[in-house]
Order: structure tokens, then sequence, then C-alpha cells
């Protein structure tokens, strides 16, 4: 809000900037000739101020003064110069650009600003570094615990490993940690496309040949794997086969029902790959109407419209969302990682009172976890951290 | 919220700018007061807003916003505050937004302190500059945009370039800036000149006073940008002919000679279509200046073809503003009538002389610093012009140019007596080739050229003084009167001795420490001795500090001569661990007639760090700081020279006849 305040101050300064000439005072108009007289007349003063200190002889001052006064009637002869025509016409066209100025503006801010975005000072952020560094702990620790079991560590360890590090932006650690398990029998499809994503995204986006075998792998154990299907249009793609990238990405857009997670990053990368064969844009089917499963998250116009509120509001928004997570455990009271959720969504809101009784919640549900699942170790901590 | 009110500020400042490049002008095209006087406001919001965008910017470098790509990749939140501010302009579109906000301050200046420059010449300077304004706003904010923004935002940011940690360089490029696009509103008065199709004293006399001001700033960042690298670089040069100080060198030397042939228009109606040429040529070298730093070109030829968005931008730019100005002055100037006729021997020939070696010497700089590009971007091959070429080419132009410096003050107008002027200068004369052989007796091993250029520069320096006291009659008239004479004088004509005696001044001070510079490399153990230069320096070890952001081997040597203690050094290499870099840091005993400069180059191995031995590297520069003291007095000497009042004389309080002055003379 205060935001948008200070938006319609600046246009509103802008515009005052345009019209101010409307009142200004009425000077005298400087113009060129009188100017150029003053400043030979001041030539011939200095003329005469050398002589008069010995620095030039009679003669040449003499000399000088008739030069300067040649020039001075030469000035006389030059044509006036055009008449002005004062300050009143024109006035119109000044209104008119002091509306322009801001609209014009505001429409250019449109297509570069990020108004939604509030300012994050490094000195606000205290507690993201702290998680930050728990988080790095807790991989450490878990790593290590992977690594030691004589067994190899369970396969969704490693998965989660392997998450974590995508999320820190450890893309090649998270690749490393997936590698550990590719060869097992109890390797899914998913697994597999997984591990094509962390090879793709370490490398910069670049499918490389690794890669491409992984996604062959995934594709051929589930070819209905989304994630495997969309990696190999990427695959087909940079491998300049865009056609057949784009018709693939096509086929499985044909067979969903609109309400699948993948659709929007299918269509969006269809046209992408499109635009440049120059082929018609695709649009997503109209989205089936969802039964209001209150699991489902966000929608995109939930998002949309979160990002039009303004502060307040916004936090309004939020606490909805909260509270129908909170109902929805009402229901399904065993769901460990919902209540985890309703923990940190309470946290983030400063709500420590409700925080931790989900925290106690999750700790309860999660006593039949393993001891070296590291959501008990957040547990503990968010617990601790909460009770000082 | 701080960044959007930034970008919104920018995006306002542009459409102003545009604004501002067509009423203004159409106003003085259709005798239209109100559209004129528009630029007035034009100028001063642009500078409103442009400024507000460079505070936001600064203030998210200051807390350390890293919701701002700008300042994630430029700064990070454990360096010390003072370079937090200064990397608003270290990064590429930080010093853009920093090119436009200088750029909107002589707008606005010109808007604001211009009330004696006609309403129709002050509207087509104004919109001209604004034409400037438009194109730069619109590259910054369509290609370099210095308020994108990233989400989530990064912890911490990604650069600590310590190198960059150090005041002077802090103030480097805003003092560069400030000069070299200072002259963009000399480039704007000629083409609005060439527009108006009148050039006369009035208008020499209107743009004289930002010609200063600009060369002012130039020559005081060029100034500091050396004595940063001379102490921060550790090799204990202070000019390295690299081509991001060619670049701010030859706008440097043609807006000198620009700054002398505005004279001769103000005084003598003459060199008007010259005038206006350096004038464009002055600000497109600065625009060059800027292509050639800011497109990556200098790196490589070829990182600037990879992502060539920018550099063709910048490029457009260029080629608009240096062919639209020059097919202009092509068009306009041959009508410029010329002014009066003088003889070989005369203050305009003296002052033809100093355009034509400063053009000479520009043009041979520019070669020297484009012929690399031009060999990689042709044949292929990297090749480096160096000192050698420059030093060949250069010093022999200036040499004359500094030995008319001496006479030129003398010289009058139209034809000037030059067995009087040799009369007066032959004490001078002699002088200075005494000094010449003074020094070839009391040194050794120096070159020829350097006593060859002690006794120019020993002339140029009593030949200024000698003028001096001429002026005023030092030594002719009791002392009260000849002070009184001084007190007179106009301004400007001290700033002229001032400048002229500085360049003397910096003159011996690159000499002295480039001929008889002596240095010392030595791989030495703890307790060992070097002398140098008279002095004797033990070296004692180095032990291991810690400073607020990096880690430091300083070294101690205790300087000693004729077994009387003189100093104790501390160079040091500082070890960044954020940025993984090192740097030195030089340790300096300063004095008038020379400096003992000290640094630790890198260890030979782990192995011999751990022994205690080091390479040291000690240099003695006789007379280095003259550099300095000659520049300061050079901005000085413009200063005074700013400070005329003859400058602001213009308009009239009432319309005004020659003979209807009754102000006393000055």
């Amino acid at each position: 809000m205060m935001l948008w305040g200070i938006f319609s101050a600046l246009a509103v300064a802008a515009a005052l900037f345009m019209v101010l000439p409307l009142f200004g005072a009425k000077t005298r108009i400087a113009n060129r000739q009188a100017g150029s007289v003053s400043i030979l007349a001041d030539q011939l003063r200095e003329v005469d101020a050398d002589h008069e200190r010995g620095l030039i002889s009679a003669a040449d001052a003499q000399a000088a003064r008739v030069e300067i006064k040649r020039r001075l009637l030469a000035l006389s002869r030059l044509p006036e110069t055009k008449r002005m025509d004062g300050i009143k016409s024109g006035r119109a066209l000044l209104v008119v650009v002091a509306l322009a100025v801001p609209a014009t503006a505001g429409a250019l801010y449109a297509s570069l600003g990020s108004p939604q975005m509030s300012s994050m000072t490094f000195a606000d952020r205290e507690d993201e570094r702290t998680q930050r560094v728990e988080i790095t702990d807790l991989t450490e620790r878990l790593l290590e615990r992977l690594k030691n079991d004589p067994n190899g560590g369970p396969t969704e360890g490693w998965m989660l490993l392997a998450q974590t590090y995508m999320r820190m932006e450890r893309y090649s650690d998270a690749a490393a940690a997936i590698a550990n398990v590719t060869e097992r029998k109890d390797v899914t499809s998913a697994i597999l496309s997984q591990y094509a994503e962390a090879l793709i995204v370490a490398e910069g986006g670049i499918v490389t040949p690794d890669a491409r075998t992984v996604i062959a792998r995934a594709r051929q154990m589930d070819p209905a794997n989304p994630a495997a299907s969309y990696y190999e249009a990427i695959a087909l793609d940079q491998a300049g086969d865009g056609e057949e990238a784009h018709d693939l990405l096509l086929a499985r857009l044909n067979g969903a029902t609109g309400s699948e997670s993948w659709v929007e990053l299918f269509v969006a990368q269809a046209n992408r790959i499109g635009e440049t064969l120059g082929r018609d844009v695709v649009r997503p089917a109209p989205i089936a109407p969802m039964d209001a499963a209150p699991s489902s998250g966000p929608t995109e116009d939930d998002m949309a419209a979160a990002a039009e509120m303004s502060q307040s509001e916004r936090d309004t928004f939020i606490r909805s969302m909260v509270d129908r997570l909170a109902d929805r455990l009402e229901n399904t009271p065993d769901d460990l990682d919902g209540w985890l959720r309703l923990a940190g969504a309470y946290q983030v809101l400063g709500d420590t009172q409700k925080a931790q009784v989900a925290y106690h919640q999750a700790e309860r549900l999660a006593q039949t976890l393993p001891d070296d699942d590291p959501r008990r170790q957040t547990i503990r901590e968010a617990l601790t951290g909460l009770e000082q | 919220m701080i960044p959007e009110i930034g970008q919104f500020a920018l995006a306002l400042a542009l459409m102003i700018a545009v604004v501002q490049s067509i009423l203004p002008i159409l106003g003085a095209a259709h005798g239209n007061l109100l559209w004129m006087r528009s630029a007035r406001a034009s100028s001063v919001a642009q500078f409103v807003f442009i400024g507000i965008a460079f505070l936001a910017l600064m203030r998210s470098f200051i807390v350390s916003d890293f919701t701002v790509v700008n300042v994630v990749e430029n700064s990070h939140s454990l360096k010390p505050m003072l370079y937090k501010v200064a990397g608003t302009w270290g990064s590429h579109e930080g010093s853009l937004l920093l090119w436009v906000l200088i750029l909107a301050t002589f707008g606005a200046g010109v808007a604001l302190l211009g009330s004696n420059i006609p309403d129709a010449l002050k509207a087509r300077t104004l919109s001209v500059q604004a034409w400037i304004s438009t194109g730069f706003l619109s590259f910054l904010i369509l290609t370099s945009n210095p308020f994108e923004r990233v989400f989530p935002p990064p912890l911490d940011g990604n650069d600590l370039n310590p190198l960059l940690q150090d005041v002077g360089l802090a103030m480097h490029p805003p003092l560069l800036y400030f000069g070299y696009v200072g002259f963009s509103i000399v480039f704007s008065f000629a083409v609005a000149a060439l527009i108006e199709g009148r050039v006369d004293a009035a208008w020499a006399r209107w743009v004289r006073p930002w010609t200063l001001a600009a060369w002012m700033s130039l020559t005081a960042g060029i100034a500091l940008g050396s004595w940063w690298a001379y102490y921060e670089l550790g090799w204990g040069g202070w000019w390295f002919w690299d081509p991001v100080e060619n670049v701010s060198f030859m706008p440097w030397l043609l807006g000198t000679a620009l700054l002398h042939s505005a004279i001769v228009t103000e005084k003598r109606d003459a060199f008007k279509s010259w005038t206006i040429l350096l004038a464009i040529l002055t600000f497109s070298l600065s625009l060059l200046g800027t292509f050639i730093v800011r497109s990556g070109l200098l790196t490589s030829v070829h990182a600037f073809a990879v992502d060539p968005e920018r550099g063709l931008y910048i490029l457009g730019l260029l080629g608009v503003s240096i062919g639209g100005s020059l097919g202009l002055y092509a068009w306009r100037a041959p009508a410029m009538e010329g002014g009066g006729l003088f003889a070989p021997i005369s203050r305009e020939a003296g002052l033809l002389v100093n355009n034509l070696l400063l053009g000479a010497a520009t043009g041979t700089v520019l070669f020297g610093t484009l012929y690399p590009l031009f060999m990689e971007a042709v044949v292929g091959t990297k090749i480096s012009v160096g000192p050698p070429f420059f030093n060949a080419a250069f010093i022999p132009m200036m040499l004359p140019l500094v030995v008319v410096m001496g006479f030129g003050p003398f010289l009058s107008w139209k034809r000037a007596d030059l067995k009087g002027i040799f009369q007066r200068l032959r004490f001078v004369a002699v002088l200075a080739g005494l000094s010449g052989l003074a020094v070839w007796y009391l040194t050794e091993g120096g070159p020829v050229l350097a006593y060859l250029s002690v006794a120019i520069a020993v002339w140029l320096l009593l030949a200024t003084l000698r003028e001096w006291t001429t002026r005023i009659r030092l030594f002719e008239v009791p002392f009260g009167d000849a002070m009184r004479r001084a007190r007179n004088m106009p301004r400007s004509s001290h700033g002229m001795t001032l400048a002229h005696a500085g360049l003397a001044v910096a003159m011996l001070g690159f000499i002295g420490s480039s001929a008889w510079k002596s240095e010392e490399i030595v791989f030495v153990q703890p307790g060992a001795e070097i002398a140098i230069a008279g002095f004797d320096v033990r070296f004692d070890g180095v032990e291991r500090v810690q400073g607020p952001n990096y880690v430091a081997d300083r070294g101690t040597l205790t300087v000693t001569r004729d077994e009387e203690p003189v100093t104790i050094l501390f160079p040091e290499r500082r070890f960044y661990p954020v940025a993984q870099s090192s740097t030195t840091e030089s340790a300096i005993r300063s004095t008038l007639a020379g400096d003992l400069y000290a640094s630790l180059a890198e260890p030979a191995s782990e192995d011999t760090a751990a022994s205690g031995a080091w390479t040291l590297r000690i240099l003695y520069e006789p007379l280095v700081n003259f550099i300095w003291i000659g520049a300061a007095m050079l901005v000085l000497g413009g200063g005074l020279s700013l400070s005329d009042r003859r400058l602001r004389v213009g308009v009239p309080r009432r319309a005004i006849t020659p003979a209807a002055q009754a102000t006393p003379a000055e």
C-alpha cells in the first residue's frame, strides 16, 4: 500500500515538474544579441585595464578597441532573432505532457518492476541464516550415517539427502547422492528421472550423454513418467531435433486431463520449442473442475491473487491457507509432513504457541520413525528453539 | 520496496528526458518561450529522479539487500561500509547509473546556474543534453537494469573484490566520470551552436565555465587513479599506458586543447569551427572510452562477440552521436565566418601550436589504444602496444609543446614582438640550461632525454613565474604596488600561471621518478640488509596478522641512513578468504625528495615461507610526489580561473550600450 502511495507521490511530482513553466515568473527574455553585446563591452573594458597597467601599448590598445567596436557594429547589423511568443501559447501541450510522463513511465515500470517483492536487508535475515546452518549440519550427519551403513543406506535416505542438496542448489552433490542407488533393485523410474534432473542442472542445463542414458532407462521402466518425457524432450531439442521434441510434449499433453501438476510446465516448454519451429501456440486444456480436495495446494489463481495483494491482505490470505491446512489435519491427524508444514507456517507467522502444539503433534507421530530420520532432529531443534 | 522506488524513478527520468529532447528545441525553432523554458524544469526533474534511483541503489548496497541482483553480484555482507557504498558504482549497471546521474547534474547545472545564457541557446543545449540522456537511460533500463530482483534471495553476495577496497579507487570513478561526462554539456553547447548557426565570443564565454569544470574533475580523476595505481598495485609505477588509463587521458588531452582554443574564439572571434570540432571530438572520445570499458571489448574481442547486446547498443549510440554531430558539423561549420587575422608570431599562433600538438598526441594515444583491438578483431592475433611505443611517440611531441608553453603567455594577440620576449626570457633560458647541466653533474646514469626534459621543465616553471612577475611588475614598481596589481588582475590569469607551473612541477615528478628510480628485488632471510639510494633497509621478518575481513602477512623493515634510524616500514600481503584473492599493501615513506617504497612479493613456496625467507621489492622514486602536487596545482589553477568574475558576466540588468558602462575595471 505504502509503495503505491510513494509511486503516486513520485508521479505527481513528475507531473508538477512538467507544468512548472506555466507558473514561471514573467522574467525578461534573455536574447542572444544582448548577451553578445555585454560580453564585447566587457572585452573593451579589459583592453582599457590592460592598457592602464601597461600590458599593451597605446597603439595596440587602440587597434584592439577598433576591432571590438567593429564586431559590435556587425552585431547590430545581424537580423534580429525570431520574435518570441511569450509564455502564453502552447500551454495545452505542457498539460498533455504532464499527464503522459507518469502514464508512460508507469507502463514502462509495469514491464520491468516487481512491486510485490519487498526489500530484505541482510540484518533482517538472521533466522534464515541459522536455519541454513542447521540444515547443512543435518545433511552432513545424514551423509555420514548413510555412508557408514554396512548395507549401503536405505534408498529413501539417499533420496532425501539428494532432495535436500537440490534445494540447497548443490546439484553435483545431489547427483552423486542418487548415483548410490541407481543400480539397486528397488530403483524406480521416478528416482531415475530425478537423477537425470540433477545431472542436467549440475551441467547448467546441458543434457550430457550420461543424462541421456538415464532418461532412456527411466522411460523404459515407466513410459508414463512425465518427468522422463519432459527431459527426453529437452534432450531431443538440444540434439537439434526440435520437431520430435515438440511432438513428444504435445502427445503427452493430449493424453492429459488438464489437472496434472506438470501440464503448465509442458505447455511452456512446448511453446518455447514451438516458437523456433514456427508452430502454433499450445494452450493448456481447460482445467477440469477439481473436487475441492482439502489437500490441494494454492492454485495458480491463488498465487496470482496473492501477488496483487497488499502486505496485510497477503497476511490474511496466508492465514486462510494455513487455517485450511489445520482443518484438514483435524480429519487426517496421522499426516506427519502435514503437521510439520503447519508448524513451520505458524512459526513464520510468528504464532509460537500454535507452532509448539503442531510440533508436539508431529513429535508424537515421529516416535515410530527410525532414529536417523532427519525429521526427528528437525522437530527436536524446533521445539528447543521455540521453548527458549 | 526501496529498489522498486528506484526503478520507477528511473522510468520517470527516461520519460522526462524524452520530453526534454523534443519540447525545448521545438520551442526554439518556433519562438515559443514556454516550451523553451520547460527545459529548466525537466533538467532539474531528471536530476531529481535519477538521484532518487541512485540513492535507492546505494541504500540496497548499504543494507545488503540481496533481492537485488546487482547487489548479489557486486557486494558481500562482510565488506566494510565504505566499500559497500562504493559498490554502488563498482558494477557495470551502477557505474552507468552514475554516468547518467552526472549527465543530469551538468544539465541541471546549466538550467539553474546559466541564467546569463540566452533562452534559445539554453533550450537547444539542454535538448541536445537530453538526447544523450535518453540514449543512455534507455540503454541502462533496457539492457543493464540495476534494479533487477531475484527471488528467493541468496543468503550472501558473491563479490568482495579486495583490489577495489581502496579509498583512492572508491573515489576514482566518480571523479573520472565527472570529467568524462562533464564534456557532454560542452558537446551539447557545440551542437546547439551548429543548429543555431552562430558561434561568437559570447558563446565561447558561456561554454567556458563548463569546460573548465569538466576539465578540472577529469584532471583530478586521472591523478587520483594514477595515485591509486601507485599505492595499491605494488608495482611502484604511476602510469602504465593501460587502455583504461588511455581512454581517460585522450579526452583530457583534447579537452585541454579545447580550453585553449575556446580562448581564441572568445577573445579574437577566430578558431570557431575548430573549437566546435574539438568540443564534439572531446566528448566523442569520452563516449568511445565508455564503450571500450563497458562493452567488455578490452578483456577480449571474443568476449564481446559472445554477448554483444550491450556492446552493440552502445556502439549504436556512439555511431548516432558521433556520426550525427560530425555530419551536422560538416553541413553547418563552413557557414561560420572566420575571425580576425593573425601573424605567425602571435598568441593565436602559439595556441594553434598547442592545439596541433595536443591533437597529434591524442591521435597517437588513440592509435596505440585501438590498434591491438583492431588487430585482434581482424587478424586474430593478440598484440600489445605498451609503454615503449607511447614513450617513443608521445614524449617527443610533448617536449616542444612545453617549450612553446613557456613563450605563450608573453605573446600578444595578432602580432607579437618575439625579440622583446627573447630578451625577457634570456635569463630564464640560461638558468634552465644550467639546471639541466647541474642535474647531469650531480647524478649518474640518466638518459640524455632526462637531462633535456629537466631543463625544459625548469624553463616552463621559470618562464611562467617570469610572466607573472612581468604582469604585476614586481621588481619594477614598489612591492605594495605590485601586490595591488596582482590583486586587480583577473583571477583567470592567476589560474593560468598556477596551472602552467603545476604542469612544470608534475613534469619534474615524471622525470625524476622514471629516470632516476632505484629498484631492488631481493630474496632475503630475516636479518638481511639491503642498500638502496643511500638508505640501509634491514628485513626483520614476517608475521601473520588478522584484519577485519582478511589475514595478512606483515613484514617489518627497519630503515636507517648513515646509522641514523629513519623509519620502520610494514608492507603487507593480504588474503581475502571470501573472494579467494590476495592484494599487496605497499609500505611507503613519503617525503618531498622522494618515496621509499617496499612491497612483499609472494613467497617462493610454502617451505620458504616457513623458513622466513621472502622476496622483497624495494624502490626509491625521487620526486614522485611532485606529480600529485603538480596535479593539485592544475586543478586549483582551473578552480581559480572558474571563480573569475567575468565568467558570470552576461546578460545585462538593463538594456546597455557600451558607452553606458560605468562599472569600474577589475
